[in-house]
Formats: structure tokens, sequence, C-alpha cells
């Protein structure tokens, strides 16, 4: 679509060509053309139950491909399974958090890493998860499902920064939190974005997410009806009324 | 905002359990202080001899109730043929025992699945079967096991890890024939499904062992008589009144062990909350259910080479897992159905209410010469914790929120 030439010759870290997935027997997503560069953030808009979760889910093979192709690290990639796709560089943090609730906050640290075994890497890792998020680790031996939405979120974060990733996966990482904290869940997911770490992150939030990513995509009904860079996003006159808010 | 204040749906208590509850144990304990105050007979030897017997059968259906609880936690289901496992378990040992050395090309095929078997498992930590020390590793068990089993006669504890390492590949086996291809269908497929595995077995099993009476007498020290001299009495038994708890505490720490420390461990019980999210993580939810079919079809078979030890004997394959398999499921499901601590707990109670009260009234030992009276105790007890408390002794609050 509109990309700018010079980034067109750069690599892809992930690309969606036409991809339609389905539910069963109903079409969920339908011709979804998408792609991350390596570095950058972008967001994924659109309203309730127009697909933005399943596209994840379709990303990391949870839900498979039915029709199209998807190329991750200029690897054909949509027929690799999850923990495949993960061990190449993808990470996610899920909608709901999805923390184990029954387990420890270091358990739960160690299950983002469960595919490495570099033992000292780990280690440098789950430093860099400390030091963005000092109070995971206060409570390291704590269950998982004690802590509060707030840090249950930090710590979904966490658990995504374990295992490395080239593209960390974001499923409405502002919800249900109080404004002040999704400024500052914010403020560190830029922090990760500027390590070099791609995110592409879904967000109801459209104000919020525009603001700091680079480019964004909108969904509706399964069907990419937008996408360009944040900034034109954020002006552009559609998605004024649906999603911005007409002040 | 105003602090929500915490209320609590006001549920209404049934006491009728409970009263049931109290009056059994009251029955119990009074029955006991009656007898041993007043008949020299129940001393104390004679009930330390019905305690330890007590854990000795809550053991046995505990090895077994593992399974139903560790394969329920991960794909929710009652694995009917749980029960079966356990008889293939103890009929294999026994093979394995008696009929050792086997002719050359019997033992390969043994030594070919129990070396499948070992693959099996070693891919899970290594990550593929063609890993070079996957294929060695096989290549080494089922050329020595060929040698092993074709010229010598088996000791009792090679015939059980045989046996279990056997029954093991069984239990995946299973789940990938049968259940696996029913993920994504409706529970109800899956237990139907489990009762015609159930069946199956019941029917090969009496196709292969036959209906007679198998005599089960390894030549091993455990089952040497045991004297205990305690106060005045004297307990006359022999060592596997020690040594099955002691066989299953040692599973069962090693279980524990390895569910809490390994990283296999770990995506299980990741899996077993939230299977998808586990996926997310990387974890491959098929290779944790086929650890789970693994380990507990390993414990079962554990389990029903002591039952055959205790017994003495085996007999009647169609029916022999069928009543240990529900009692050990009842265990399962008044422990907490889910839970490791729980089908332990469930297991020890059950073998405690069946053992006890055959000790201290010994005419519900058989009811008019025809039914063992015994047998009904675990269900009873089955309907009353279901009625008090459906999730089990250490099952968490169905009510909690997630
Ligand atoms: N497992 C499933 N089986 C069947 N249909 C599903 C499943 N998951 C999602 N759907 C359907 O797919 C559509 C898109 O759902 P999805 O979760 O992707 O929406 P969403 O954009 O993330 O919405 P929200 O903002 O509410 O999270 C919905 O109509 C939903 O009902
Ligand atoms: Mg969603």
């Amino acid at each position: 679509m509109g990309e700018r030439s010079n980034v067109a010759e750069r690599e892809k870290l992930l690309e969606l060509k036409k991809v339609t997935t389905h539910y069963g027997p109903i079409r969920v997503l339908t011709d979804v053309d998408m792609v991350i560069y390596p570095g950058e953030m972008v967001c994924l808009l659109g309203g309730n139950a127009s697909g933005k979760s399943t596209t994840l889910k379709t990303i990391l093979g949870i839900v498979k491909v039915s029709e199209g192709e998807m190329y991750f690290r200029g690897e054909r990639a949509d027929q690799l399974s999850t923990a495949e796709r993960i061990e190449r560089g993808m990470a996610v943090v899920p909608e709901n958090r999805r923390i184990f609730s029954k387990m420890t906050v270091l358990e739960n640290l160690e299950m983002g890493a469960y595919l490495r075994d570099d033992k000292k890497g780990i280690k440098e890792d789950m430093d860099y998860v400390f030091e963005l998020f000092p109070r995971v680790k206060e409570r390291l031996h704590q269950k998982g499902g004690t802590m509060s939405g707030g840090e249950q979120q930090m710590l979904a974060m966490g658990r995504a920064l374990m295992s490395r990733p080239k593209l960390i996966l974001m499923d409405e990482p502002s919800m249900g939190l109080a404004p002040l904290f999704v400024e500052r869940i914010f403020e560190i997911i830029k922090q990760v974005n500027e390590r070099g770490i791609s995110v592409f992150v879904v967000e109801q939030n459209a104000n919020v997410a525009l603001s700091i990513a680079d480019r964004g995509y909108v969904l509706q009904t399964g069907e990419v009806v937008l996408s360009g860079p944040a900034k034109e996003l954020l002006n552009n006159e559609a998605m004024k009324k649906a999603y911005l808010g007409e002040v | 905002m105003a602090v929500s204040s915490v209320s609590r749906a006001k549920r209404k208590v049934n006491w009728l359990p409970w009263l049931l509850l109290l009056g059994i144990a009251v029955i119990i304990i009074g029955r006991i202080i009656y007898l041993y105050s007043l008949d020299p007979r129940f001393n104390t030897a004679f009930f330390l001899r019905a305690f330890i017997e007590s854990v000795k059968l809550g053991s046995l259906y505990a090895l077994i109730a593992l399974g139903y609880t560790m394969v329920y936690g991960i794909i929710r289901l009652i694995n009917f043929a749980h029960g079966e496992v356990f008889m293939v378990g103890a009929f294999m040992t026994y093979f394995f025992f008696t009929f050792t050395p086997y002719p050359w090309f019997i033992s390969a095929i043994y030594a070919a699945i129990i070396a499948y078997g070992s693959m099996r498992v070693l891919e899970f930590f290594r990550g593929s079967m063609r890993d070079p020390l996957v294929l060695a590793a096989g290549g080494v068990i089922f050329i020595g096991l060929t040698v092993l089993v074709s010229s010598i006669t088996f000791p009792f504890w090679l015939a059980l890890i045989c046996s279990m390492i056997f029954t093991g590949v069984l239990g995946i086996v299973i789940d990938r024939v049968a259940y696996f291809p029913l993920r994504t269908a409706p529970r109800n497929s899956l237990l139907i499904t489990a009762i015609a595995v159930s069946f199956l077995l019941q029917n090969l099993g009496l196709l292969v062992f036959t209906n007679r009476q198998t005599p089960f007498r390894p030549d091993t020290p455990l089952i040497q008589p045991l004297q205990l001299t305690v106060g005045n009495g004297q307990v006359f038994s022999n060592w596997l009144l020690l040594a099955i708890p002691l066989i299953t505490a040692i599973l069962v720490v090693v279980l524990t062990l390895f569910v809490n420390r390994t990283r296999l461990g770990k995506a299980m019980r990741a899996s077993a909350q939230d299977a998808e999210t586990a996926q997310m993580m990387g974890v491959s939810v098929n290779k944790v259910i086929a650890t789970t079919f693994l380990l507990g079809s390993m414990l079962a078979a554990a389990g029903g080479a002591m039952w055959g030890l205790n017994f003495g004997s085996l007999n009647q394959p169609a029916i022999l897992g069928i009543l240990p398999g529900i009692k050990a499921f009842s265990a399962a499901v008044i422990g907490g159905i889910g839970s490791l601590p729980g089908a332990v707990i469930g297991a020890i109670i059950i073998g405690f209410l069946e053992n006890f009260t055959t000790a201290i009234f010994p005419k519900t030992a058989t009811f008019q010469g025809v039914t063992e009276f015994k047998d009904t105790f675990a269900f009873i007890l089955l309907i009353i914790v279901l009625l008090v408390r459906p999730s089990g002794i250490v099952g968490e609050d169905l009510s909690e929120k997630v």
C-alpha cells in the first residue's frame, strides 16, 4: 500500500500476504496484508470483534492461516508450529494477561524462557526485566494470581521479554488499568522498542497508541480498512470520527 | 471510590452429609475404643498392623489415582481406560519375571517397544527423535534388552521397570490413537471413547492373558515373612507391609520433584492451568499430554505389579482393573480431581476406610458370603464428599474467580 519506497527495500521482519483465517466455518480475517519492519512499533486498531486478537493468534500460529502467506524474518512461517515461531523470535503479551495464576512469579518468568537453554542469557534477561519492573522482583515468590491487575500486566510483559524476542505482540496492554498506569506501561513499551525489539500492539486506546507508534493499521470486520504512518492516522478524518473521539 | 465490601453469596449449608460424616467418625472411633479396652485380641499390635495395612492399600490406590488426576488436570478427561492400564501393568510384570528368558524374536519385539518408549521419553529432553543421542540410546537399549530378555530370568525389580516402561508406552499409544484425534471434539465424545478403549483393553486382556488364575509369586525378598513385636502382641506379615508404602512414597516424591522442578513438569502445570497460554510460551501441549499419559500409566503399572505381589495372584483380566480403577477414581475425586496431593490423600483415606472398617467390623468383609461389602465404603464416602465439598478436599473452590 502506501509504503515509502526507501523502506520497501528494507528487510521485512513480519509480512502477512492476503491472509484469511476461519474459526470453523466462520471467516474472521479477510485478505489481511501487513508488514512490520525491524525495530518498528506498529499498532493495530479496531472496534470490538473486528479480529484484532485473531490477527495476533494467527501470527503466532494458534489459529491457522486458511488462505494467504506469512513470512517471518524472511522465512515462510505459516506452516510452522507456535513453538517454532517463538524459537525464531516472537513473544506475546496475551489479552487479559493470562498469568499462570497458580505458579509463582518466578515460575511465570521461567515459562517465558521455556525454549531457551542459555542459563547466562536467561539470567541477563531476568535482570533486565527486574530493572524495568522492580515491583516484579519484590514479588518473586508470590503466586501469580495474587498480584494486582497492574502487576500482572508487568509480569506478562516481563514474561514475554524472557524469550529475548525480535517481535513482541501485545494484546491490549492497557486494558483495565488506571490512566496514569497506562502512561507508564506505554513508557515502558517505548523503552523496550528503543532496545531494537519490534512491537506490534493491539489497542483500544487509539490516542495513546498512535502517539508513540510508527505506523498503524485499522481493522474492521476482519479487513484492513486504513493503514499508514501514525501521524497521518491521528489526523485522518475518518479515524477521528470512529476511534479518536472528535472534540 | 468507596471500599467495596466483600459480600459472599449466602449458601445454604446442608447439614445432613456433615452429620453423616460425623456419625461415621463417631462409630469408628467408638468401636476402636470399645474393642481396645474390652477385647484382648484387639491390642496395640493389631491396630498397628491395621494402620499400616491401610496405608499400604491406600498407597496402591494412590498409584492409580495419580494417573486419573493428572490426565484430568490436563485434558479434563476422566480416563476410564486407566483401570485397564493398571491391569496390563500387572500382567506385563508377571510376564517379564515368569517367562523370561524368551525366544530371541519375542525378546526383540519387547525390546523394540521399550526402546521406542525410552526414545519417546528422551525426545522430550533432546527435542527430536532423530537426535544422535536419542538414537544411540535407543539402539543400546534395543540391543541390550534383546540380549537380556532372551538370556536371563528377570528379577522382580527389572520386570517392574520393564513393565512400567511398556505400560507407559501403552498410555502414549492410547492417547495418540484414541484421544488425540478428538482434541477439539466435545467432551462427551472423548468420554465415550475412553469407555470404548476400556472395553477394548478388557477384552484384549482376556484374549492375551486368558481367564485362568495367574499365581503372582516372583522370587523377591519382599514377600519374605516379617515379624514385629509390639508391646505384648506381634505383627505377622511380610515385607510388603513396609515396602509398598515406601516404594509409593519414593515414586510420589520423584513425581512431585518432576512436576515442580523440571522444565517439562512446569510446562505440565502451566498447560493444566491454561493450555493456550502455555502454547503461546512455546510449550508443545501435545508433548505435555503424552508425558502425562506416560507418567500416569507408569505409576499405574507399578501399582499393578505391587497389587499382584500383595494378593499373590491375578485373575480375570477383564475385570481386574475395574474395581481398583473406580475406587482410585473416587479417591481422586474425594481428594480434589486435578490435584496430585489430593489424589494421594483421597487414596489413603479410602485405604483406611476400607481396611479399618473390615478390621474392626469383621462381618463387613463379606456380606452373606456373596458381595464384598467393604467395596461400597469408597463410594459411600464419594457421595458424601460430593455433597459436602464437590471440589474435593484440596481442590480449590469452584466458585473462586480465575
Ligand atoms: N475461538 C473462537 N471460536 C469462534 N469464534 C471466535 C473465536 N475467537 C474469536 N472468535 C470470533 O472472531 C471474531 C473476532 O474476534 P477477536 O477476538 O479477534 O476480536 P477483537 O478485535 O480482539 O475484539 P476485542 O476488542 O473485543 O478484543 C469475533 O466475532 C469472535 O466472536
Ligand atoms: Mg481482542
